[in-house]
């Protein structure tokens, strides 16, 4: 080994402190500040969905949407876009398909080359998806699939689960699998990609980390399972939104105002609930077949409080008996009056 | 026929890279017996390579294990070619070679030649604790003392260190954000945790290595020389052994093979012989001899006795030092009743585990969540570095059973994932003096939400209760049911309350059917 001086020693130590110190400079300049929460993407010229929520008939689903040849007036006025599909009857996959369509299309909300995070709930690693505590993995790769095919630069699954390693949790979940089949990445969050996030919108959760990805990205997909849960009652699109932030403790107190205002922070695009298999009881971890029930149901929409009102219905409960559907909604985060809005059964 | 010199000089390279390839293999399977994904008769093959572990479990337990049949390889290496498991491949003797500190030892003196017997002595008393079903000492075997070390204490510093670099880097320099967290991705899940791993006394384990290898200051190889019962073990055995260093006559007692020789059997006073049951068969004399004078041919008359051998007197100490070793530990209280937060890997208690465990940590490095630990004051001195749960630095996941697969020794034994899902291994009980639902009046129902079981142990008492101010309250208090609960320690881990939680796992309460 050649021997290195002290004085060598002390001038590359004192080289590489530069180089880090310059880093933290260029930072400091804001090479690439972080983005200021924005409200969801405008849904400015909607495709029209080819099948519209006249009457009970059920429309010829299953294929992608084509996309409609543009109107020769560009002012004409806009075919009303459901507030939320409901996609119910089939395979998972056709499901997803059929509510992402009838809401205008996946094109609606990704545009070409963006980075697009899907979080699906796989909060533990303890069984299969036939035991109705993680999502689905069809419903998760048929929305990596939409993503790709509206152009999306890259579409990367994660969620950090809290009992067994993520990991393990991908390969049992059976998300692995199907979302790699689907050309998605399943990333492994790490502990350093985790940032104090600005949390000035909120009303009482006042300090948050929350991953940084998730943060930067162009579109955020939360694809929950309904379930049973018995702080929350249900865990659904926003409840999801738990495992992108390192503490979820935190979330415990006062639960429903602090899940609201992490939504305001993170405003998912789009909200697809998972209904295929629900889990009535014994939530979040499950793992007793006789607490699942089989739906065939999806629920998608651009407004997670409403997914997650309607949602509840699944389960019996109302919208005003979920707590952080009631303070979402009172932040103005979406609505929750069901009879008021525009609902496609597909 | 005289080998031609270059010949010679190549054994010692030739040796280097076999020791190296040995310790890369030891720390390949280190490290996957924490991945998983292959199989655990593959990751915990180098204990079952031991001798001396195998043979002083086999003593203890009195149970012959098929797969402990391994270790005759390294009988059967030894009977043929001596110590060459130490020269060769033994990690721990790897690792004193490669800090050998030959400058800062200068000519000093090596200790006299009395104090080889020490290791016999190490040896004597674990074979004759062995025989009273204590396996104590075997902490001292450089396999298992290596792997704990790796395992408790470099590991996790390590995991600390690339982290700390990897956030600095990734906040500190944006230009390569995409190259750090590439690298995160790739290199994380194989080498090291998703979740930072914490032991206990980290620094302890890593003083004992630091400390065998300080001691090459005082003597190359001085671990070996004076202390490895391993060593002693294969040392006796290369008495009988049929490969040997001889010197010829065309020695000119030029010395330079003395001064090689990294364990310092060679000597002038005995006309540069050496004792075969000391060589590591290093062969570095070999490469030095200017004369060609030495040789390895085989024989079988067995080596001559040398004044540190052990003899009756060493018999009786060893045997004298276990009994009352033995006796003392036997009259600890714990051997009697167990420590409140003794708990042991899932079907360990109910398998006597200290006649068999011998300490070699693979069961702590499988467990994912690091809920393994070695015990230090738990299970007293006769119990120490056997496994305890400790469960707030992790739980038993209850989609693993990897500490059962992984023990070579079935001290902890081999369940399936569903025997494994409802083994108790510990009891819960919620501590209502600082639990937040009952102490505080406030909702928190964090153990019920992680309980695994399906049917969930704990479950959710609603109450409509008066605040300490007077104000109605209704609050979800947590119960445990005792009948479902398996200990798993999930509800501890997770017990969002400060410091001690308000959930604890103990021994089960009582002894079961």
């Amino acid at each position: 080994m050649p021997d290195i001086s002290r004085r060598d020693m002390l001038k590359w130590l004192a080289a590489g402190l530069g180089v880090l110190g310059g880093g933290w400079f260029l930072r400091a300049c804001g090479l690439r500040p972080e983005r200021t929460p924005v409200p969801p993407r405008p849904t400015g010229t909607p495709v029209p969905p080819t099948a519209l929520p006249t009457a009970a008939p059920t429309p010829p689903p299953g294929e992608p949407t084509p996309t409609p040849a543009p109107t020769a007036t560009p002012t004409a006025t806009p075919l009303p876009i459901p507030d939320l599909a409901v996609a119910r009857g089939g395979e998972p996959a056709a499901l997803v398909r059929r509510a992402v369509a009838a809401l205008g299309g996946m094109e609606r909300f990704v545009r070409p080359g963006d980075d697009v995070i899907v979080k699906p709930n796989i909060c533990v690693a303890y069984h299969g998806y036939e035991y109705a505590a993680t999502t689905n993995p069809w419903v998760v790769s048929e929305l990596v699939r939409l993503c790709l095919e509206a152009g999306a630069g890259r579409v990367r699954v994660m969620d950090s689960p809290f009992g067994g390693s993520a990991e393990q949790a991908y390969a049992i979940s059976g998300i692995r699998e199907q979302v790699e089949a689907a050309g998605g990445t399943m990333e492994i969050m790490t502990s350093f990609k985790f940032v104090p996030a600005d949390m000035s919108m909120a009303l009482d959760l006042r300090s948050c980390d929350i991953y940084e990805d998730v943060l930067n990205a162009d579109v955020v997909i939360s694809v929950p399972i309904a379930k049973h849960h018995n702080l929350a009652r249900l865990t659904l699109g926003m409840k999801n939104l738990m495992g992108v932030i390192r503490d979820r403790p935190a979330i415990h107190r006062n639960v429903g105002q602090r899940l609201a205002d992490l939504t305001a922070r993170i405003r998912p695009a789009l909200t697809v609930v998972d209904a295929v298999r629900i889990l009535t009881a014994n939530g979040p971890t499950g793992g007793n077949l006789a607490d699942v029930r089989q739906l065939d149901t999806i629920i998608a929409s651009p407004d997670i409080v409403a997914a997650d009102a309607f949602a509840g219905t699944l389960f019996g409960l109302r919208p005003d008996e979920l707590e952080y559907v009631r303070a979402a909604a009172a932040m103005g985060l979406g609505r929750m009056d069901l009879e008021g809005l525009r609902i496609a059964e597909v | 026929m005289p080998t031609p010199r270059i010949n010679r000089r190549v054994w010692p390279h030739l040796r280097r890279a076999v020791q190296y390839l040995a310790l890369l293999l030891f720390l390949i399977l280190f490290i996957w017996s924490r991945r998983g994904g292959w199989p655990a008769e593959v990751v915990n093959l180098p204990m079952r390579l031991d001798p001396l572990a195998m043979l002083a479990h086999l003593i203890a337990s009195r149970t012959l294990l098929a797969g402990s049949a391994l270790a005759l390889i390294t009988v059967g290496l030894t009977l043929l070619l001596g110590r060459a498991w130490c020269g060769w491949l033994c990690p721990l003797g790897t690792l004193l070679d490669l800090f050998s500190f030959r400058r800062l030892r200068g000519k000093r003196a090596a200790p006299a030649d009395g104090w080889r017997r020490v290791k016999h002595v190490v040896l004597l008393i674990i074979l004759s604790a062995a025989l009273f079903t204590n396996l104590t000492l075997l902490a001292l075997d450089p396999l298992t003392l290596l792997f704990r070390t790796l395992s408790a204490s470099v590991w996790p510093a390590v995991d600390q260190l690339v982290t700390a670099v990897e956030t600095a880097l990734y906040r500190g320099v944006p230009l390569l954000r995409p190259a750090v967290s590439a690298f995160d991705q790739v290199v994380r899940p194989v080498v090291l945790p998703t979740e930072p791993a914490f032991y206990r006394f980290t620094a302890l384990y890593a003083a004992v290595l630091l400390g065998i290898i300080a001691l090459n200051v005082i003597a190359s190889r001085f671990w070996c020389r004076y202390l490895c019962p391993l060593g002693a073990l294969l040392g006796l055995l290369s008495k009988v052994g049929l490969v040997r260093r001889q010197v010829n006559s065309s020695c000119n007692a030029c010395g330079a093979c003395a001064r090689v020789c990294p364990t310092g059997t060679i000597r002038a006073d005995k006309a540069y012989a050496s004792d075969p049951a000391e060589c590591t068969m290093c062969l570095d004399c070999l490469a030095a001899c200017p004369q060609q004078a030495i040789a390895f041919p085989a024989r079988f008359k067995p080596a001559a006795r040398e004044a540190y051998d052990p003899g009756r007197r060493q018999v009786l100490v060893g045997l004298g030092a276990a009994v009352a070793g033995v006796g003392l530990f036997r009259a600890n209280v714990l051997a009697r009743r167990d420590h409140p937060h003794l708990i042991r890997p899932p079907g360990a208690r109910e398998n006597d585990l200290l006649d068999k465990c011998i300490r070699c940590g693979e069961c702590s490095r499988a467990c994912p969540t690091s809920a393994i630990q070695p015990a230090l004051s738990e299970a007293g001195l006769e119990g120490l570095w056997t496994p305890v749960l400790v469960p707030r630095i992790g739980y038993c996941d209850y989609s693993c059973h990897n500490c059962g697969q992984v023990c070579p020794v079935q001290a902890i034994p081999p369940l399936s994932l569903e025997e494994k899902r409802s083994q108790v291994i510990g009891w819960a009980y919620i501590d209502e003096r600082r639990c937040i639902p009952w102490a505080d009046f406030e909702p928190c129902i964090v153990c019920e939400e992680m309980c695994p079981v399906p049917d969930k142990a704990i479950v959710l008492e609603e109450v409509d209760v008066l605040s300490p101010d007077g104000q109605p309250v209704h609050v979800q208090r947590p119960r445990v049911v005792r009948e479902r609960c398996i200990g798993c320690g999930i509800c501890e881990y997770k017990c969002p309350v400060n410091g001690e939680a308000a959930i604890r796992v103990v021994v089960p309460g009582r002894d079961q059917a």
